[in-house]
């Protein structure tokens, strides 16, 4: 090892940052090179300076009594059920700005498509089965807000829960009524013709693989603009993309315990589109700031 | 990163928080528990209020921008994505929080003002003999010498040098990337250990 080499390593080396092969090589440089040994006691005596400056810093008990008098403005609210939390952390998703189409539209294009095919599938099953063969369908699916099924009484449309949004499961579902005689069809005939459709599964899948591929993309962006960002706006903007996260993982785990279900599936598909257009308002907020300086 | 912290006034009843995980004192808190969130300000309050007073040099000010950092911390809890790293989290915080306070206070070249009216000038003439007289002067100058270096230096300095951080850890509380990060800590190095040359005692000409 050669001095200059050397003398670059000796801050980590007296830190403890260096692995241990390269702190070898440091040490038996030093043992026989005395301009380097000489520098190595310099920092160790910068390290015994530094660790004896003293602030003179009380932590005061007004400053918790500060903290504690404006948190009780922010008590948080009771811990919701999984499909509340998904309601609440939407309904904030949904209420920042959206983005005009930048990076990886393409792949969000694709999504959209598979999105709007997997909904559309699942919804004309819905409707399949529950003009088929209600007493043996396996298990009946909810269906989404607004698409009420033509046989249904209209009490038994989707309850609400007084802020407009989805209750967590329609009531409806668990006990669907009689079908007429006229739309009874064969068992076989509904099977065979889900059968024929694409698996909702698969389409899932595609779609969700494409909004990851997104995510990537744009991450990788936002991680190389990020020291140009103004940490305020980047510190928002990773305070929303925890959310968004959160709710991908609560809407992932909602998805995979019920696979048919249409609402689960639309709020984790709208949770990846969410995470796509807060990482590209991201990227072109650094891009902003950067031109700014 | 475990600190005790003993309280002006209030010894030791919170020595429970050392045994709280900050996994299990977070969960506490998104249930509602503000007593668990007293833990988590007991067992950071120091740190972060000395980060903070690194950052800006003065201490009412440090004290009102770590109020400012718990309450942040308090109202987007649900933000932080893994538990474990609480610690690193607030140092963020606090790292926006004083970088907000900096750059409203528009000063030139990004300087702080040290509020301590102690300051010593530095020279290269004798030091005093006495070892307490000597320590305040180096609080002093150590204080004048963070406060010259520019505001990124200044921040990878504090938490490498002070708050023993590890790269990986300052990374993430800056958001800058390693080799940066390694750059600005080496001037930054450079930079103190001109100014403080005289208290090393040893002779090595860099």
């Amino acid at each position: 090892m050669k001095c200059e080499a050397c003398l670059t390593l000796i801050e980590e080396f007296v830190d403890g940052s260096l692995v241990e092969r390269e702190a070898s090589r440091v040490e038996a440089h030093m043992s026989d090179c005395p301009t380097c040994a000489e520098f190595y006691k310099e920092v160790k005596a910068e390290q015994e300076v530094y660790a004896r400056y003293e602030r003179d810093i009380e932590v005061s008990p007004r400053l918790w009594a500060a903290i504690e008098s404006r948190i009780k403005q922010e008590r948080p609210q009771e811990s919701p059920g999984l499909f509340a939390r998904l309601r609440q952390s939407l309904a904030m998703m949904f209420a920042t700005p959206r983005l005009s189409p930048a990076l990886a539209a393409l792949l969000v294009a694709i999504t959209v498509g598979l999105t709007a095919a997997v909904m559309t599938y699942v919804n004309s099953r819905d409707t399949e089965i529950a003009r088929g063969d209600f007493e043996k369908a396996p298990a009946p699916l909810p269906r989404a807000e607004n698409q009420p099924r033509p046989a249904d009484p209209p009490a038994q449309a989707p309850a609400e829960n007084g802020s407009g949004l989805i209750a967590e499961k329609p009531e409806v579902d668990k006990t669907p009524t009689q079908p007429r005689p006229d739309e009874q069809r064969p068992r076989a005939t509904a099977r065979r013709q889900v059968a024929s459709e694409p698996d909702p599964g698969q389409l899932v899948r595609e779609a969700e693989q494409k909004y990851i591929a997104a995510i990537a993309i744009l991450s990788r962006d936002v991680s190389k603009k990020r020291s140009g960002m103004d940490p305020m706006v980047a510190a928002r903007f990773d305070a929303a993309l925890g959310e968004i996260d959160k709710t991908i993982a609560e809407t992932r785990r909602a998805v995979r315990s019920n696979p048919d279900d249409p609402i689960a599936l639309q709020y984790m598909l709208s949770a990846y589109s969410k995470k796509v257009d807060t990482l590209r308002e991201m990227s072109r907020g650094a891009n902003a700031t950067a031109d700014e300086d | 990163m475990v600190e005790a912290i003993r309280l002006v006034g209030q010894p030791s009843e919170r020595a429970g928080a050392l045994m709280n995980s900050s996994e299990e004192l977070i969960s506490r808190v998104r249930r509602g528990d503000d007593e668990a969130f007293r833990l988590i300000f007991d067992r950071y309050a120091r740190p972060i209020i000395s980060f903070i007073y690194d950052m800006v040099g003065q201490r009412d000010l440090a004290e009102e921008l770590a109020q400012e950092t718990f309450v942040r911390a308090y109202k987007s809890l649900n933000a932080l994505r893994d538990d474990a790293k609480l610690s690193t989290w607030l140092f963020g915080i606090a790292k926006n929080v004083a970088r907000e306070s900096l750059r409203t206070r528009h000063r030139e070249d990004h300087r702080v003002e040290i509020d301590d009216d102690r300051v010593i000038e530095v020279t290269d003439e004798k030091l005093p003999p006495d070892r307490e007289l000597l320590d305040k002067e180096l609080n002093s100058v150590i204080q004048q010498a963070l406060g010259a270096l520019d505001e990124d230096k200044r921040t990878v300095f504090t938490l490498k040098v002070f708050q023993q951080r590890s790269y990986e850890e300052i990374a993430e509380i800056t958001g800058f990337s390693i080799p940066k990060l390694k750059t600005d800590l080496h001037r930054a190095r450079a930079e103190m250990r001109r100014r403080i040359r005289p208290y090393l005692g040893v002779g090595y000409e860099v």
